[in-house]
Protein backbone atom coordinates (compact mmCIF):
# COMPACT_ATOMS: atom_id res chain seq x y z
CA UNK A 1 0.00 0.00 0.00
CA UNK A 2 1.43 3.25 -0.90
CA UNK A 3 1.82 6.17 1.77
CA UNK A 4 1.02 8.65 -0.57
CA UNK A 5 -2.28 6.73 -1.95
CA UNK A 6 -4.86 9.33 -2.69
CA UNK A 7 -7.25 10.27 0.13
CA UNK A 8 -10.37 10.60 -1.79
CA UNK A 9 -9.72 6.85 -2.24
CA UNK A 10 -10.53 5.71 1.22
CA UNK A 11 -14.22 5.22 2.20
CA UNK A 12 -13.42 5.92 5.75
CA UNK A 13 -10.92 6.01 8.00
CA UNK A 14 -10.76 4.70 11.63
CA UNK A 15 -10.25 7.87 14.59
CA UNK A 16 -10.37 7.54 18.11
CA UNK A 17 -12.68 9.41 19.89
CA UNK A 18 -14.27 10.01 23.48
CA UNK A 19 -17.77 10.69 23.71
CA UNK A 20 -19.45 11.40 26.56
CA UNK A 21 -21.95 8.08 27.92
CA UNK A 22 -24.39 8.37 30.46
CA UNK A 23 -24.00 5.07 32.41
CA UNK A 24 -26.91 2.99 33.63
CA UNK A 25 -25.55 1.69 36.91
CA UNK A 26 -27.78 -1.82 37.73
CA UNK A 27 -28.58 -2.54 41.13
CA UNK A 28 -31.32 -4.86 40.32
CA UNK A 29 -31.33 -7.02 37.31
CA UNK A 30 -35.26 -7.33 38.11
CA UNK A 31 -37.34 -5.89 34.56
CA UNK A 32 -40.19 -4.48 36.53
CA UNK A 33 -38.04 -2.75 39.12
CA UNK A 34 -36.09 -1.19 36.35
CA UNK A 35 -39.62 -0.51 34.70
CA UNK A 36 -40.84 1.36 37.79
CA UNK A 37 -37.97 3.21 38.49
CA UNK A 38 -37.57 4.38 34.76
CA UNK A 39 -41.33 5.48 34.60
CA UNK A 40 -41.02 8.06 37.73
CA UNK A 41 -37.99 9.43 35.86
CA UNK A 42 -39.51 10.02 32.54
CA UNK A 43 -41.92 12.08 34.25
CA UNK A 44 -39.36 14.04 36.41
CA UNK A 45 -37.34 14.91 33.32
CA UNK A 46 -38.49 14.14 29.59
CA UNK A 47 -35.90 15.95 28.22
CA UNK A 48 -33.67 13.28 28.66
CA UNK A 49 -35.45 10.19 27.27
CA UNK A 50 -34.89 11.29 23.60
CA UNK A 51 -33.69 8.40 22.30
CA UNK A 52 -30.60 8.81 24.51
CA UNK A 53 -27.49 6.18 24.16
CA UNK A 54 -26.69 4.60 27.66
CA UNK A 55 -24.34 1.65 28.67
CA UNK A 56 -25.73 -0.35 30.87
CA UNK A 57 -22.91 -1.40 33.63
CA UNK A 58 -24.25 -4.76 36.02
CA UNK A 59 -20.71 -5.12 37.48
CA UNK A 60 -22.30 -4.88 40.72
CA UNK A 61 -25.09 -7.38 39.88
CA UNK A 62 -23.36 -11.25 41.01
CA UNK A 63 -25.87 -13.11 38.34
CA UNK A 64 -23.92 -15.00 36.18
CA UNK A 65 -27.63 -14.91 33.56
CA UNK A 66 -29.47 -11.34 33.06
CA UNK A 67 -32.37 -10.84 31.53
CA UNK A 68 -31.02 -8.68 29.27
CA UNK A 69 -33.55 -8.84 26.53
CA UNK A 70 -35.89 -7.56 28.80
CA UNK A 71 -34.07 -5.27 30.38
CA UNK A 72 -33.07 -3.70 26.97
CA UNK A 73 -37.02 -3.65 26.29
CA UNK A 74 -37.88 -1.82 29.09
CA UNK A 75 -35.59 0.51 28.58
CA UNK A 76 -36.30 1.32 24.55
CA UNK A 77 -39.53 1.71 25.67
CA UNK A 78 -38.76 4.38 27.77
CA UNK A 79 -36.92 6.38 24.84
CA UNK A 80 -33.31 5.21 25.85
CA UNK A 81 -31.35 3.58 23.60
CA UNK A 82 -28.48 0.76 25.20
CA UNK A 83 -25.78 0.29 23.02
CA UNK A 84 -23.66 -1.47 25.23
CA UNK A 85 -23.36 -3.42 28.23
CA UNK A 86 -20.12 -3.36 30.91
CA UNK A 87 -18.94 -6.07 33.11
CA UNK A 88 -20.78 -8.73 33.67
CA UNK A 89 -20.33 -12.83 33.35
CA UNK A 90 -19.43 -14.49 30.10
CA UNK A 91 -22.88 -15.63 29.47
CA UNK A 92 -23.66 -12.04 29.91
CA UNK A 93 -20.87 -10.89 27.55
CA UNK A 94 -22.23 -13.55 24.96
CA UNK A 95 -25.85 -12.44 25.40
CA UNK A 96 -25.14 -9.00 24.98
CA UNK A 97 -22.65 -9.57 21.51
CA UNK A 98 -26.30 -11.70 20.35
CA UNK A 99 -28.06 -8.83 21.06
CA UNK A 100 -25.98 -6.61 18.83
CA UNK A 101 -24.64 -4.71 21.80
CA UNK A 102 -21.33 -3.77 22.33
CA UNK A 103 -19.52 -5.59 25.68
CA UNK A 104 -17.07 -3.34 27.47
CA UNK A 105 -14.81 -4.80 30.50
CA UNK A 106 -15.42 -3.67 34.14
CA UNK A 107 -14.07 -0.76 35.31
CA UNK A 108 -11.36 -1.01 37.69
CA UNK A 109 -11.60 1.87 40.01
CA UNK A 110 -14.36 4.40 40.71
CA UNK A 111 -14.07 6.38 43.32
CA UNK A 112 -16.53 9.28 42.13
CA UNK A 113 -19.31 6.77 41.86
CA UNK A 114 -19.60 5.70 45.82
CA UNK A 115 -20.98 9.21 46.18
CA UNK A 116 -23.56 9.29 43.54
CA UNK A 117 -24.92 6.30 44.31
CA UNK A 118 -28.04 5.97 46.64
CA UNK A 119 -27.70 2.71 48.30
CA UNK A 120 -31.47 1.81 48.64
CA UNK A 121 -32.88 2.80 45.03
CA UNK A 122 -32.79 0.15 41.98
CA UNK A 123 -31.31 2.61 39.43
CA UNK A 124 -27.88 5.20 39.76
CA UNK A 125 -29.73 8.46 40.99
CA UNK A 126 -28.52 10.52 38.03
CA UNK A 127 -29.90 13.87 40.12
CA UNK A 128 -31.59 15.10 37.04
CA UNK A 129 -32.92 18.56 37.91
CA UNK A 130 -36.82 18.66 35.18
CA UNK A 131 -35.70 21.90 34.16
CA UNK A 132 -32.16 21.22 33.01
CA UNK A 133 -31.95 19.90 29.34
CA UNK A 134 -28.53 18.15 29.70
CA UNK A 135 -28.12 14.72 31.87
CA UNK A 136 -25.33 14.47 34.34
CA UNK A 137 -22.88 12.39 31.91
CA UNK A 138 -20.34 10.00 33.04
CA UNK A 139 -17.36 10.06 30.80
CA UNK A 140 -16.94 6.01 29.62
CA UNK A 141 -13.34 5.95 28.50
CA UNK A 142 -11.91 7.78 31.03
CA UNK A 143 -10.19 11.17 29.54
CA UNK A 144 -7.79 10.54 31.95
CA UNK A 145 -5.60 13.50 34.13
CA UNK A 146 -4.53 14.06 37.35
CA UNK A 147 -4.59 16.64 39.89
CA UNK A 148 -1.96 16.99 42.62
CA UNK A 149 -2.86 19.43 45.38
CA UNK A 150 0.37 19.79 47.79
CA UNK A 151 3.95 20.57 47.40
CA UNK A 152 6.27 18.50 44.75
CA UNK A 153 9.01 17.22 46.52
CA UNK A 154 12.77 16.57 45.81
CA UNK A 155 12.30 13.19 44.84
CA UNK A 156 8.94 12.45 44.06
CA UNK A 157 7.55 12.04 40.96
CA UNK A 158 4.16 12.82 39.74
CA UNK A 159 2.76 11.92 36.50
CA UNK A 160 -0.40 11.83 34.33
CA UNK A 161 0.03 8.67 31.64
CA UNK A 162 -3.21 10.44 30.05
CA UNK A 163 -4.36 13.44 29.98
CA UNK A 164 -3.28 16.67 31.74
CA UNK A 165 -1.53 17.26 34.84
CA UNK A 166 -2.25 19.97 37.38
CA UNK A 167 -0.23 20.18 40.63
CA UNK A 168 -1.62 23.24 42.70
CA UNK A 169 1.18 23.90 44.91
CA UNK A 170 4.95 24.39 44.32
CA UNK A 171 7.70 21.67 42.10
CA UNK A 172 10.71 21.91 43.97
CA UNK A 173 14.13 21.27 42.53
CA UNK A 174 14.62 17.54 41.84
CA UNK A 175 11.52 16.96 41.30
CA UNK A 176 9.37 15.41 38.12
CA UNK A 177 6.51 16.18 36.89
CA UNK A 178 5.26 14.57 33.56
CA UNK A 179 2.14 14.45 31.62
CA UNK A 180 0.97 12.93 28.58
CA UNK A 181 -1.14 15.99 27.82
CA UNK A 182 -0.19 19.74 29.36
CA UNK A 183 1.60 20.76 32.48
CA UNK A 184 0.02 23.36 34.39
CA UNK A 185 1.84 24.24 37.48
CA UNK A 186 -0.24 27.09 40.22
CA UNK A 187 2.99 27.50 41.83
CA UNK A 188 6.59 27.99 41.24
CA UNK A 189 7.87 25.43 39.02
CA UNK A 190 11.58 24.63 40.03
CA UNK A 191 11.73 20.99 39.29
CA UNK A 192 11.58 18.92 35.95
CA UNK A 193 8.63 19.25 33.66
CA UNK A 194 8.14 17.26 31.12
CA UNK A 195 4.46 17.53 28.92
CA UNK A 196 3.50 15.55 26.11
CA UNK A 197 5.21 12.22 26.84
CA UNK A 198 3.63 10.55 24.48
CA UNK A 199 4.87 12.71 21.87
CA UNK A 200 1.89 15.29 21.83
CA UNK A 201 3.42 17.93 20.20
CA UNK A 202 0.13 20.33 21.22
CA UNK A 203 0.99 19.99 24.42
CA UNK A 204 2.14 22.80 27.04
CA UNK A 205 3.63 23.92 30.41
CA UNK A 206 2.13 26.50 31.84
CA UNK A 207 3.40 27.83 35.14
CA UNK A 208 3.94 30.45 37.28
CA UNK A 209 7.04 31.86 38.28
CA UNK A 210 9.27 29.65 35.92
CA UNK A 211 12.56 28.67 37.43
CA UNK A 212 12.57 24.83 35.98
CA UNK A 213 15.51 22.63 36.14
CA UNK A 214 14.45 21.15 32.68
CA UNK A 215 11.38 21.99 30.23
CA UNK A 216 10.68 19.49 27.38
CA UNK A 217 7.80 19.28 25.20
CA UNK A 218 7.01 16.00 23.79
CA UNK A 219 10.92 15.34 23.65
CA UNK A 220 11.97 18.81 22.75
CA UNK A 221 13.66 20.13 25.80
CA UNK A 222 15.41 23.06 27.71
CA UNK A 223 17.30 23.04 30.25
CA UNK A 224 17.57 25.83 33.09
CA UNK A 225 20.61 27.26 31.45
CA UNK A 226 19.17 27.18 27.93
CA UNK A 227 16.34 29.39 29.68
CA UNK A 228 16.39 33.16 28.65
CA UNK A 229 17.40 35.15 31.90
CA UNK A 230 14.41 37.25 31.33
CA UNK A 231 11.72 34.58 31.77
CA UNK A 232 13.06 33.44 35.29
CA UNK A 233 10.55 34.34 37.61
CA UNK A 234 7.81 34.77 35.50
CA UNK A 235 4.46 33.01 34.84
CA UNK A 236 4.66 31.48 31.17
CA UNK A 237 3.52 29.50 28.46
CA UNK A 238 5.70 26.66 26.79
CA UNK A 239 5.14 25.12 23.81
CA UNK A 240 6.46 23.88 20.22
CA UNK A 241 6.85 25.87 17.89
CA UNK A 242 8.50 24.55 14.49
CA UNK A 243 10.40 22.21 16.83
CA UNK A 244 11.32 24.66 18.92
CA UNK A 245 10.52 25.26 22.71
CA UNK A 246 8.86 28.86 22.74
CA UNK A 247 8.76 30.22 26.34
CA UNK A 248 6.25 32.96 26.49
CA UNK A 249 5.04 35.50 29.16
CA UNK A 250 1.27 34.51 30.31
CA UNK A 251 -0.54 37.73 30.16
CA UNK B 1 0.96 7.38 74.52
CA UNK B 2 3.90 9.07 73.99
CA UNK B 3 4.52 11.15 71.63
CA UNK B 4 7.00 9.93 68.90
CA UNK B 5 9.51 12.71 67.14
CA UNK B 6 12.18 12.23 64.83
CA UNK B 7 14.92 13.93 63.87
CA UNK B 8 15.81 14.08 60.69
CA UNK B 9 17.71 15.70 57.69
CA UNK B 10 18.61 13.31 54.61
CA UNK B 11 22.12 15.05 54.70
CA UNK B 12 24.62 14.30 57.11
CA UNK B 13 26.17 16.41 59.14
CA UNK B 14 23.70 19.26 59.35
CA UNK B 15 23.07 18.59 63.45
CA UNK B 16 21.10 16.18 64.00
CA UNK B 17 22.78 14.22 66.89
CA UNK B 18 23.52 17.41 68.78
CA UNK B 19 19.50 18.86 68.03
CA UNK B 20 18.21 15.62 69.17
CA UNK B 21 20.01 15.69 72.37
CA UNK B 22 19.47 19.30 72.87
CA UNK B 23 15.80 18.56 72.22
CA UNK B 24 15.18 15.47 74.52
CA UNK B 25 17.18 17.11 77.75
CA UNK B 26 14.78 20.64 77.07
CA UNK B 27 11.93 18.51 77.34
CA UNK B 28 13.01 16.66 80.19
CA UNK B 29 14.12 19.96 82.25
CA UNK B 30 10.28 20.61 81.62
CA UNK B 31 9.17 17.67 83.57
CA UNK B 32 8.36 15.37 80.49
CA UNK B 33 9.53 12.07 81.15
CA UNK B 34 11.63 11.70 77.83
CA UNK B 35 13.80 8.81 75.82
CA UNK B 36 16.32 9.47 73.05
CA UNK B 37 17.50 6.66 70.64
CA UNK B 38 20.11 6.36 68.27
CA UNK B 39 19.14 4.79 65.29
CA UNK B 40 22.61 5.17 63.49
CA UNK B 41 23.61 2.12 64.18
CA UNK B 42 27.18 1.49 63.52
CA UNK B 43 28.17 4.94 63.41
CA UNK B 44 26.67 5.91 66.96
CA UNK B 45 27.08 9.24 68.55
CA UNK B 46 24.26 10.11 70.68
CA UNK B 47 26.12 8.62 73.56
CA UNK B 48 29.09 10.73 73.11
CA UNK B 49 27.10 14.10 72.88
CA UNK B 50 24.60 12.83 75.92
CA UNK B 51 27.98 11.99 77.75
CA UNK B 52 27.14 8.27 78.16
CA UNK B 53 29.24 6.76 76.50
CA UNK B 54 31.14 4.71 79.65
CA UNK B 55 27.93 3.42 80.56
CA UNK B 56 26.70 2.14 77.77
CA UNK B 57 26.27 -2.25 78.02
CA UNK B 58 23.61 -2.89 76.19
CA UNK B 59 21.90 -1.09 72.71
CA UNK B 60 18.59 -0.89 70.80
CA UNK B 61 20.08 -4.23 68.58
CA UNK B 62 20.42 -6.06 71.70
CA UNK B 63 16.95 -5.20 72.66
CA UNK B 64 15.08 -5.86 69.13
CA UNK B 65 17.07 -9.25 69.17
CA UNK B 66 16.02 -10.41 72.83
CA UNK B 67 19.48 -10.27 74.04
CA UNK B 68 18.70 -7.56 76.48
CA UNK B 69 15.91 -6.25 78.32
CA UNK B 70 14.95 -2.26 77.68
CA UNK B 71 15.66 -2.06 81.28
CA UNK B 72 18.83 -2.80 80.80
CA UNK B 73 19.88 -1.30 77.60
CA UNK B 74 18.26 2.26 79.00
CA UNK B 75 20.74 4.76 80.63
CA UNK B 76 19.57 7.42 83.22
CA UNK B 77 21.19 10.60 82.14
CA UNK B 78 23.04 12.07 84.62
CA UNK B 79 21.71 15.45 84.97
CA UNK B 80 18.02 15.03 84.50
CA UNK B 81 16.19 12.00 85.52
CA UNK B 82 13.63 12.24 83.56
CA UNK B 83 15.49 11.90 80.43
CA UNK B 84 17.20 8.34 79.07
CA UNK B 85 18.85 7.65 76.23
CA UNK B 86 19.04 4.20 74.25
CA UNK B 87 21.95 3.66 72.54
CA UNK B 88 22.70 2.50 68.91
CA UNK B 89 25.32 -0.08 68.58
CA UNK B 90 28.33 0.50 66.91
CA UNK B 91 29.53 -2.73 65.67
CA UNK B 92 26.62 -4.10 63.91
CA UNK B 93 24.82 -2.98 60.79
CA UNK B 94 21.55 -0.87 59.82
CA UNK B 95 19.93 -4.51 58.36
CA UNK B 96 19.80 -5.41 61.99
CA UNK B 97 16.99 -3.38 62.45
CA UNK B 98 13.51 -4.50 61.66
CA UNK B 99 10.43 -2.85 61.56
CA UNK B 100 8.90 -5.18 63.81
CA UNK B 101 11.29 -4.82 66.65
CA UNK B 102 11.56 -1.50 66.50
CA UNK B 103 7.80 -1.03 66.75
CA UNK B 104 7.85 -3.43 69.70
CA UNK B 105 10.56 -1.58 71.48
CA UNK B 106 8.54 1.87 70.33
CA UNK B 107 5.32 0.67 71.73
CA UNK B 108 7.07 -0.80 75.38
CA UNK B 109 8.55 2.89 75.49
CA UNK B 110 5.50 4.21 74.62
CA UNK B 111 3.66 3.35 77.69
CA UNK B 112 6.41 4.43 80.46
CA UNK B 113 7.80 8.20 78.62
CA UNK B 114 5.89 11.07 77.23
CA UNK B 115 8.22 12.08 74.53
CA UNK B 116 10.56 9.33 72.28
CA UNK B 117 13.06 11.21 70.35
CA UNK B 118 14.29 9.31 67.45
CA UNK B 119 17.55 10.44 65.97
CA UNK B 120 17.94 8.93 62.79
CA UNK B 121 21.08 8.30 60.37
CA UNK B 122 21.98 10.75 57.70
CA UNK B 123 20.51 9.38 54.40
CA UNK B 124 17.11 7.99 52.95
CA UNK B 125 17.79 4.34 53.24
CA UNK B 126 16.96 1.70 55.78
CA UNK B 127 17.89 2.82 58.77
CA UNK B 128 16.42 6.65 58.20
CA UNK B 129 13.05 4.97 57.19
CA UNK B 130 13.07 3.02 60.13
CA UNK B 131 13.68 5.61 62.07
CA UNK B 132 10.71 8.13 60.75
CA UNK B 133 8.26 5.12 59.99
CA UNK B 134 6.62 5.61 63.28
CA UNK B 135 6.63 9.04 63.97
CA UNK B 136 3.57 11.38 65.27
CA UNK B 137 6.24 14.75 64.95
CA UNK B 138 9.03 14.85 62.84
CA UNK B 139 11.76 17.83 63.38
CA UNK B 140 13.51 18.12 59.88
CA UNK B 141 17.31 19.85 60.46
CA UNK B 142 17.98 22.10 57.82
CA UNK B 143 21.64 24.25 57.34
CA UNK B 144 20.83 27.12 55.13
CA UNK B 145 23.15 25.80 52.11
CA UNK B 146 21.13 24.28 48.93
CA UNK B 147 22.12 20.69 49.02
CA UNK B 148 20.86 20.86 52.92
CA UNK B 149 17.61 22.24 51.88
CA UNK B 150 17.13 19.70 48.80
CA UNK B 151 18.10 17.15 50.65
CA UNK B 152 15.37 18.57 53.49
CA UNK B 153 12.86 18.24 50.80
CA UNK B 154 13.82 14.81 49.85
CA UNK B 155 13.25 13.35 53.42
CA UNK B 156 9.99 15.41 53.80
CA UNK B 157 8.48 13.92 50.89
CA UNK B 158 9.40 10.26 52.45
CA UNK B 159 7.62 11.45 56.03
CA UNK B 160 4.19 12.18 53.89
CA UNK B 161 4.75 8.62 51.69
CA UNK B 162 6.52 6.18 53.58
CA UNK B 163 5.54 6.54 57.39
CA UNK B 164 2.79 4.59 59.26
CA UNK B 165 0.44 7.70 59.66
CA UNK B 166 0.90 8.27 55.55
CA UNK B 167 0.26 3.91 54.77
CA UNK B 168 -2.40 3.66 57.27
CA UNK B 169 -4.08 7.31 55.60
CA UNK B 170 -4.07 8.44 59.26
CA UNK B 171 -3.50 12.40 59.69
CA UNK B 172 -0.33 13.50 58.34
CA UNK B 173 3.11 13.33 60.23
CA UNK B 174 3.42 16.99 61.69
CA UNK B 175 6.82 18.53 60.39
CA UNK B 176 8.94 21.08 61.61
CA UNK B 177 11.65 22.94 60.33
CA UNK B 178 14.92 23.25 62.58
CA UNK B 179 17.19 25.84 60.86
CA UNK B 180 20.83 25.16 62.42
CA UNK B 181 24.28 26.73 61.88
CA UNK B 182 22.22 29.86 61.29
CA UNK B 183 24.99 32.63 60.86
CA UNK B 184 23.18 36.19 59.83
CA UNK B 185 26.31 37.87 58.89
CA UNK B 186 26.99 34.90 56.09
CA UNK B 187 23.82 35.91 55.05
CA UNK B 188 23.77 39.03 54.57
CA UNK B 189 27.35 38.79 52.80
CA UNK B 190 25.20 36.03 50.36
CA UNK B 191 27.27 32.98 51.64
CA UNK B 192 23.95 31.51 53.03
CA UNK B 193 20.32 31.11 51.72
CA UNK B 194 18.47 33.18 54.22
CA UNK B 195 15.44 31.98 56.07
CA UNK B 196 12.47 33.36 53.90
CA UNK B 197 14.16 31.41 50.92
CA UNK B 198 14.49 27.86 53.38
CA UNK B 199 10.94 28.47 54.50
CA UNK B 200 9.99 29.20 50.77
CA UNK B 201 10.89 25.80 49.62
CA UNK B 202 10.05 23.90 52.19
CA UNK B 203 6.85 25.27 53.25
CA UNK B 204 6.80 23.84 56.73
CA UNK B 205 6.35 25.47 60.13
CA UNK B 206 9.60 26.88 61.64
CA UNK B 207 10.03 25.39 65.28
CA UNK B 208 13.34 27.25 65.84
CA UNK B 209 16.44 28.90 64.29
CA UNK B 210 20.00 27.70 65.81
CA UNK B 211 22.58 30.24 65.29
CA UNK B 212 26.17 28.98 64.56
CA UNK B 213 27.63 29.37 67.84
CA UNK B 214 31.09 27.80 69.33
CA UNK B 215 29.40 26.51 71.95
CA UNK B 216 27.59 23.64 69.93
CA UNK B 217 31.12 22.73 69.12
CA UNK B 218 32.19 22.58 73.25
CA UNK B 219 29.08 21.38 74.35
CA UNK B 220 29.74 18.45 71.96
CA UNK B 221 32.93 17.58 72.78
CA UNK B 222 32.17 17.99 76.83
CA UNK B 223 29.65 15.21 76.64
CA UNK B 224 26.88 18.23 77.45
CA UNK B 225 23.71 19.35 75.28
CA UNK B 226 24.18 22.73 74.42
CA UNK B 227 20.48 23.45 75.84
CA UNK B 228 22.55 22.93 79.60
CA UNK B 229 24.39 26.11 78.44
CA UNK B 230 21.64 28.64 78.80
CA UNK B 231 23.78 31.55 78.83
CA UNK B 232 24.95 30.44 74.71
CA UNK B 233 22.52 31.88 72.11
CA UNK B 234 22.76 28.45 70.57
CA UNK B 235 21.29 27.34 74.07
CA UNK B 236 18.55 29.61 74.22
CA UNK B 237 18.11 29.11 70.74
CA UNK B 238 17.37 25.21 71.75
CA UNK B 239 15.04 26.36 74.68
CA UNK B 240 12.95 28.21 72.46
CA UNK B 241 12.84 25.13 70.09
CA UNK B 242 11.63 23.19 72.98
CA UNK B 243 8.82 25.54 73.98
CA UNK B 244 7.43 26.02 70.50
CA UNK B 245 7.32 22.23 70.62
CA UNK B 246 5.73 21.98 73.41
CA UNK B 247 2.97 24.38 71.67
CA UNK B 248 4.21 27.84 73.07
CA UNK B 249 4.31 31.13 70.94
CA UNK B 250 8.08 32.29 71.24
CA UNK B 251 8.96 34.91 69.31
CA UNK B 252 12.08 33.82 66.78
CA UNK B 253 15.34 35.29 68.26
CA UNK B 254 18.83 35.68 66.38
CA UNK B 255 17.35 36.19 62.84
CA UNK B 256 19.60 39.18 62.65
CA UNK B 257 23.13 40.16 63.05
CA UNK B 258 23.02 41.18 66.83
CA UNK B 259 25.12 44.25 68.29
CA UNK B 260 28.15 43.73 70.11
CA UNK B 261 29.33 46.37 73.05
CA UNK B 262 32.51 47.80 72.61
CA UNK B 263 33.53 45.70 75.26
CA UNK B 264 32.79 42.52 73.85
CA UNK B 265 34.56 43.65 70.43
CA UNK B 266 37.69 44.70 72.59
CA UNK B 267 37.68 41.32 74.38
CA UNK B 268 36.59 38.86 71.63
CA UNK B 269 34.18 36.62 73.88
CA UNK B 270 33.39 33.38 73.22
CA UNK B 271 29.94 33.02 71.35
CA UNK B 272 28.51 33.86 75.17
CA UNK B 273 26.36 36.96 73.71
Amino acid sequence: MSLNRDRADTAFTFKGGMLPMTVMELASADPERIRAQLAGKVSQAPAFFQHTPVVLSVEQIDEPHLALERICAVCRAHKLLPVAVRGGSDPVKQSAWALGLGWFPPQESRPRAVETRPVESGLVEASIEADLPVPPTEVAVQAGGRIHRGTVRSGQQISASEGDLVVIGAVNPGAEVLAAGSVHVYGPLRGRALAGIHGDREAGIFCHDLNAELLSVAGTYKRLEDIDPKMLGCSVQVGLKEDQLRISALT
Amino acid sequence: MAKIIVVTSGKGGVGKTTSAAAIATGLALRGNKTVVIDFDVGLRNLDLIMGCERRVVYDLVNVIQGEAGLKQAMIRDKRSENLHILPASQTRDKDALTLEGVEKVLMDLSEEFDYIICDSPAGIERGAQLALYFADEAVVVTNPEVSSVRDSDRILGLLSSKSRRAEQNRDPIKEHLLVTRYNPNRVNDGDMLNLDDIREILAIDLVGLIPESEAVLRASNQGVPVIHDDKSDAGQAYADTVSRLMGEDVPLRFQSVQKRGLIARMFGGGGRR
